[in-house]
């Protein structure tokens, strides 16, 4: 129970936020962005954060917007995710963030706090994974600056440093087009890691799109995957075997589950989405 | 912007009253709440990893890990804790239902349960578990205290 | 009066409800300081150096002490564990140094600057690891350490630290009659008792010499005890006082912090030092229940009739001896479950690891063995083509049996199991096991598992109880129980107030206790308050009521004999109309004049068990405990054939109570305990790595149950026949609703999934794993 060694700032503006990070780093402090704080605090109490300043984002206006943007939606960095499920602006984001942690903690996490975790999870991506319109706004020093999230994520959401995320955006047509399923998977509890999430979108094409998280050290999508998903010429269950022994990535061994019950776990529950999504059609 | 890098000063809203209490920069709410200054242990600490939810109060209004939050978050906002619950009809629904044995867990269940019954007309049984699922109890079999949220949360079943 | 057998709310209860219910960190002292653990990284390691410069000269650092500032031993019964380590440490997490510091960030920062240079030592990571010849020794001085209280026999160059057997008829004789026999061998890993209130202690040294502690502690007579004798004081000295404690389940009857208190008060001049532990410290540093490897074979006759058991009970104690010991020989003692056994013989054996060492766990050893026995008795029926819950009604132990260790049963000291397994089949609606199919891969099953606990507490323990009065005739009661939540000072106020026949709300009760002023209470533990502080409380009432009627006789000027009682007044029994007030009497009887007699009045009653003994070095014979509390537990589970996922649907528990004195509190100590036992046996356990490291310290890894994983019925029911030497007739039940329901869980489950299910926790994965693991 004791405080921790840090220091506190809450900018009112990007700019002012964006200098500070640099201002502080100059005078030898490290600075992290901060939002709900979970998993910052979380690190800073067992001695395991490489910060000693936390840039609150919080008090910056930008960062709550959660609105249809002309043709897009716009969720904000700092918006709990309590608020996006509330809202329910788009339902595939409600059904993804609405399994993360407890109740009580996702009315403290962030949306931003999710997407640049440190944890492998961060189901957040999920549903913009298998998006094609999805953006993301950043602060730059250079100001504000669209960034295609295909462009950014390799194995994470990779902006330069001091760089922060002030929303996300996805084209509306596209996210309304978008059938879904989205499955958390876990050893026993309701409240737990996933042993894997599973988010899966039916295009208007017909084809399917599937991200994971917690079966590897990030979370991904595989063109490879998705296009034995997409083969309706076979059944769920058979594509689904396919699916599994497709993935680019060995699934991740730990206390939560062996590596082949997660593939066994990843099969029927990818056969059931599958079998769900199509059904809806 | 605000900026706080040594004990300093800062002011909010505990049950009620307004408070000025003198902080550490990065000094939990839990911490605060419990200090010589303020002196309401009634949250309580469990894990201070956000996990157990003992020391869940509310700010405005909202169930929060205290553990979880920095003291400099919740600058001018409004805390209640269990200390500043009047005669709820939550706690009353707690003594009816034998919904506690050690007692250490249960003001974190009373202030979930108590923002809970702040909003009936959303309330269902599905919306209480969601909810209550934030906390642990190592007594109890859960089914007394769910009886007693329910009991205010959604009280027409 | 109706005050007995009345669900009455708890005293301190309307204080639980607003936060007004202060526990041993509420009550904090300005000026106090705290000291921080500095917990190994190694399970198994020689300290070669270490460097302390760096913490000590963090600012606001008081004093940093290690190994070799201490060189008492520490334990139970085996004196092996140093407070702080010292040569080697023996489980990661295990203390190695201790900083104390004015204030907690100072002593975190410190701490992590405390260097230790190690020189790795192979790690024992396994009991298999363990017995394995020339296994690497956890203790080079196994069978050399001093004994506090014996017997307990260490075998030397090994890992055993003790071993208990029993032996009953013959057992090869019986297995050689026997038509059937079926063998089982279980797995339980170690598990955490993960009270909601973190262990703490503060320590302080007064100048006068005595030592103030406060502790988180269901044992405040027993750390009064081992203080004084660790640090060569008199126990008079020594003051430890024990507020309400947020949960306890056998963790707290250990003592660790309060050692680490008192040693850093010493070390800063006798100051008010606080030590708590973090979460991660609670469950790595601080003691775990064990974890047991079992074999259990069963001989029986082709109609049922068991003839004989052979069991071997391996438990990872973890690093330190701790109660292990006293848990051996409670496993032997009541190793064939409450069943008639003509033939038995048990082994059971200590096990050393580096793994975190272990105390007491509700139930004292017997939900492990429980487990274990159980599960034979099931593959039992299911070799039979018996109904599992006949087989255990044919087999139950009945008055004039005797136990494994020769102990006579009476109709008293006995419950009456077949009465339990009757109430249990038309409150279960029993379907004999059958596994029924719900619809597409989903199979409904129940299964059913019995028990029985003794105390396994020693022959000497005592309990005092003591009831002053108040000007207007209402009593104070004090006594030496802890209040962890079992409601122990509401039953004792409860029984009372029915015998001095006054309203419960009359009755004040001393919620803290404190070893000066409370009378002493061995340990509040093995579930035998209500007896032993309740047989005090009744000695107690009997005693006031006697004074209460003496200075009545002198005022009323007739004999004592001639007086009774009620609503709080002494009377005439043959005319009621010559009376007088408690009031009256309570600090003397004041007569017209003004003159008085009498003074205060104050009850004081005293118990001390009676005909136990321990158990015999060659045999195993002798009497553990003064009765044995049975019941019957079930559960219904929905189970998925593809994904291996259940619900649990029901969890029923008949036990017999003796008497019930107050059933609300009753019926939740018993929906609470099942929730814990199903708790354990579906998702707990620790997880160690191949070095030993402890890897789920944290309640989002170490996992307990939640709101909405709790069977979505609980079915409670007692039947009571009185135990006739405790009070009412009540019989000890605040352990037992653990002992059993994770082995019905596990009967119906196998049964459900069709293989045997004997290693806990049963999670999907484990189901699956046993099924054959296909993708």
């Amino acid at each position: 129970m004791m405080p921790n060694p840090l220091h506190y700032y809450r900018p009112d503006t990007i700019t002012e936020a964006r200098d500070l990070f640099e201002q502080l780093q100059r005078a030898n402090q490290r600075p992290t962005y901060y939002g709900g704080g979970t998993e910052i605090l979380t690190r800073s109490r067992l001695n395991d954060g490489d910060f000693d300043a936390v840039i609150d984002l919080k008090g910056i206006p930008e960062l709550h917007v959660h609105e249809q943007d002309g043709s897009r939606l716009r969720f904000g960095s700092v918006l709990r995710l309590t608020e996006l499920a509330d809202r329910d602006l788009w339902p595939f984001l409600t059904a993804t963030v609405d399994r993360i942690a407890d109740h009580t903690t996702r009315g403290q996490i962030t949306l931003g706090g999710n997407l640049f975790s440190t944890l492998p999870y961060k189901e957040a991506l999920l549903p913009f994974l298998v998006s094609d319109s999805a953006d993301l706004t950043v602060a730059t020093p250079d100001g504000v600056k669209q960034r295609r999230l295909a462009d950014v994520f390799d194995e994470e959401l990779r902006l330069d440093p001091g760089d922060f995320l002030i929303s996300v955006t996805v084209d509306g047509q596209e996210a309304k087009a978008l059938a879904f399923k989205s499955f958390k998977m876990t050893r026993q509890d309701w409240i737990d890691y996933p042993l894997v999430t599973i988010g899966t979108a039916r295009r208007e094409d017909g084809s399917i799109r599937a991200a994971f998280s917690g079966w590897s050290s990030f979370p991904f999508t595989s063109s490879r995957v998705n296009k034995i998903l997409s083969n309706t010429q076979k059944p769920p269950e058979e594509r689904a075997r396919e699916a599994v022994a497709a993935m680019p990535f060995h699934a991740v061994d730990d206390i939560h589950g062996s590596s082949e019950y997660r593939q066994f776990v990843t099969q029927y529950t990818l056969a059931r989405m599958l079998k769900e999504l199509e059904a809806q059609s | 912007m605000k900026s706080l890098t040594r004990p300093e000063q800062i002011s909010f809203n505990v049950n009620g009253e307004p408070r000025d209490v003198v902080i550490y920069p990065g000094e939990t709410l839990l911490y605060t709440l419990r200090g010589d200054a303020l002196g309401l242990t009634g949250a309580k600490p469990g894990c201070e990893n956000g996990d157990c939810g003992a020391c869940t109060v509310l700010v405005n209004e909202i169930p929060v890990k205290s553990c979880m939050v920095l003291t400099p978050e919740v600058e001018d906002q409004a805390i209640t804790t269990v200390e500043g619950l009047q005669n709820a009809p939550i706690q009353q629904a707690f003594l009816d239902h034998n919904a506690f044995q050690c007692g250490y867990c249960t003001s974190g269940f009373l202030m979930v349960g108590h923002a809970l019954s702040q909003d009936v007309d959303n309330g269902s049984p599905e919306r209480t578990v969601e909810w209550l699922r934030s906390n642990i109890c190592r007594c109890t079999g859960y089914q007394e205290i769910y009886d007693a949220v329910s009991s205010v949360a959604h009280p027409n079943g | 009066m109706t005050i007995i057998g009345t669900s009455v709310p708890r005293k301190e209860a309307p204080n639980k409800v607003t936060g007004r219910a202060r526990y041993t960190d509420d009550i904090n002292v300005p000026g106090t300081l705290n000291a921080v653990i500095v917990p190994a990284n190694k399970a198994h390691a020689k300290i070669v150096s270490m460097e302390t410069e760096a913490a000590k000269n963090v600012p606001g650092v008081k004093a940093v002490i290690t190994g070799q500032d201490v060189s008492v031993l520490c334990g139970d019964v085996t004196e092996d564990r140093p407070p702080l380590a010292r040569d080697k440490v023996r489980y990661s997490g295990e203390p190695v140094a201790l900083v104390v510091a004015r204030d907690e960030m100072a002593a975190h920062r410190a701490a992590s600057l405390v260097k230790v240079h190690w020189q790795d030592l192979p790690v024992v990571n396994t009991i298999r690891d363990a017995l394995r010849d020339n296994a690497p020794l956890v203790h080079e001085k196994n069978g050399e350490y001093a004994v506090a209280t014996p017997p307990v026999y260490p075998k030397k160059r090994s890992n055993i630290a003790d071993e208990a057997n029993v032996t009953k008829g013959d057992a090869d004789q019986g297995m050689k009659n026997s038509d059937v026999k079926v063998h089982v061998r279980v797995s339980l890993p170690q598990i955490d008792h993960a009270a909601m209130e973190p262990r703490i202690a503060k320590a302080e040294i007064l100048a006068d010499g005595r030592v103030l502690l406060h502790a988180s502690t269901q044992a405040p007579f027993e750390v009064q005890k081992l203080i004084a004798k660790y640090f060569k004081l008199n126990p008079g000295q020594v003051i430890v006082t024990a507020p309400l404690v947020g949960g306890a389940f056998g963790g707290k009857a250990a003592v660790q912090l309060e050692i680490l208190a008192y040693l850093a008060s010493k070390a800063v001049g006798g100051q008010m030092v606080r030590i708590v532990n973090a979460r991660e410290g609670d469950m790595s540093t601080s003691p775990l229940g064990m974890g047991l490897e079992a074999e259990v074979t069963l001989g029986a006759t082709r109609d049922g009739h068991l003839q004989a058991a052979q069991m071997r009970f391996y438990m990872d104690i973890g690093a330190y001896t701790d109660s292990a010991p006293r848990i051996a020989r409670a496993i032997a003692a009541q190793c064939t479950g409450p069943y008639r056994i003509a033939n038995v013989h048990t082994d059971v054996f200590c096990v050393y690891t580096n793994h975190t060492y272990t105390t007491a766990f509700r139930g004292f050893g017997h939900m492990p063995m429980t487990f274990a026995i159980e599960r034979a008795m099931d593959e039992l029926a299911h070799t039979l083509h018996m109904d599992p819950l006949d087989l255990r009604e044919m087999n139950a132990i009945r008055p004039n049996d005797v136990t494994p260790t020769k102990a006579r049963l009476t109709r008293s000291n006995l419950g009456d199991l077949p009465q339990c397994i009757e109430k249990m089949r038309p409150l279960i609606d029993w379907n004999g096991g059958k596994v029924q199919s719900v619809g597409a891969h989903r199979v409904r099953v129940q299964g059913v598992a019995a028990f029985w606990k003794t105390s396994s507490s020693p022959p000497n323990a005592v309990s005092g109880a003591l009831v002053t009065m108040n000007s207007d005739g209402s009593v104070n009661l004090s006594t030496g129980a802890v209040e962890f939540g079992p409601g122990t000072k509401t039953t004792a106020a409860q029984i009372l107030a029915e015998k001095l026949r006054i309203p419960l709300d009359r009755v004040y009760v001393h919620e803290d206790v404190n070893t000066q002023v409370d009378p002493e209470h061995w340990k509040t533990v093995a579930s035998l308050s209500t007896y032993m502080v309740g047989r005090a409380v009744v000695d107690a009432a009997n005693d006031l009521i006697g004074q209460l009627k003496s200075l009545a006789a002198a005022v009323l000027r007739c004999s004592p004999d001639d007086l009774d009682y009620g609503e709080e007044k002494i009377f005439v029994r043959d005319d009621p109309s010559i009376s007088i007030k408690f009031s009256d009497l309570a600090l003397g009887y004041k007569y017209k004049e003004g003159d008085s007699i009498g003074g205060q009045l104050m009850g004081r009653g005293r118990f001390i068990i009676r005909h136990l003994n321990l158990l015999d070095e060659e045999t195993g014979h002798g009497r553990p405990g003064p009765a044995w509390t049975v019941g019957i537990q079930a559960v219904e589970v929905e189970y998925d054939e593809e994904t291996h996922q259940y619900r649990i649907l029901k969890a029923a528990t008949v036990l017999d109570a003796g008497r019930v004195i107050n059933p609300a509190v009753a019926a939740g100590q018993v929906m609470g305990g099942m929730n814990m036992g199903l708790g354990v046996a579906s998702r707990e356990g620790v997880h160690y790595d191949a070095q030993g490291q402890f890897l789920n310290q944290q309640f989002r890894s170490y996992k307990v149950m939640r709101m909405g994983e709790q069977p979505q019925q609980y079915l409670v029911e007692f039947v009571e026949n009185p135990q006739l030497d405790s009070p009412f007739g009540a019989r000890p039940i605040g352990e037992h609703a653990v002992l059993a329901i994770g082995a019905a869980l596990a009967n119906a489950l196998s049964r459900a999934a069709d293989v045997s299910l004997n290693t806990l926790p049963i999670t999907p994965e484990q189901i699956w794993r046993e099924r054959g693991a296909r993708l």
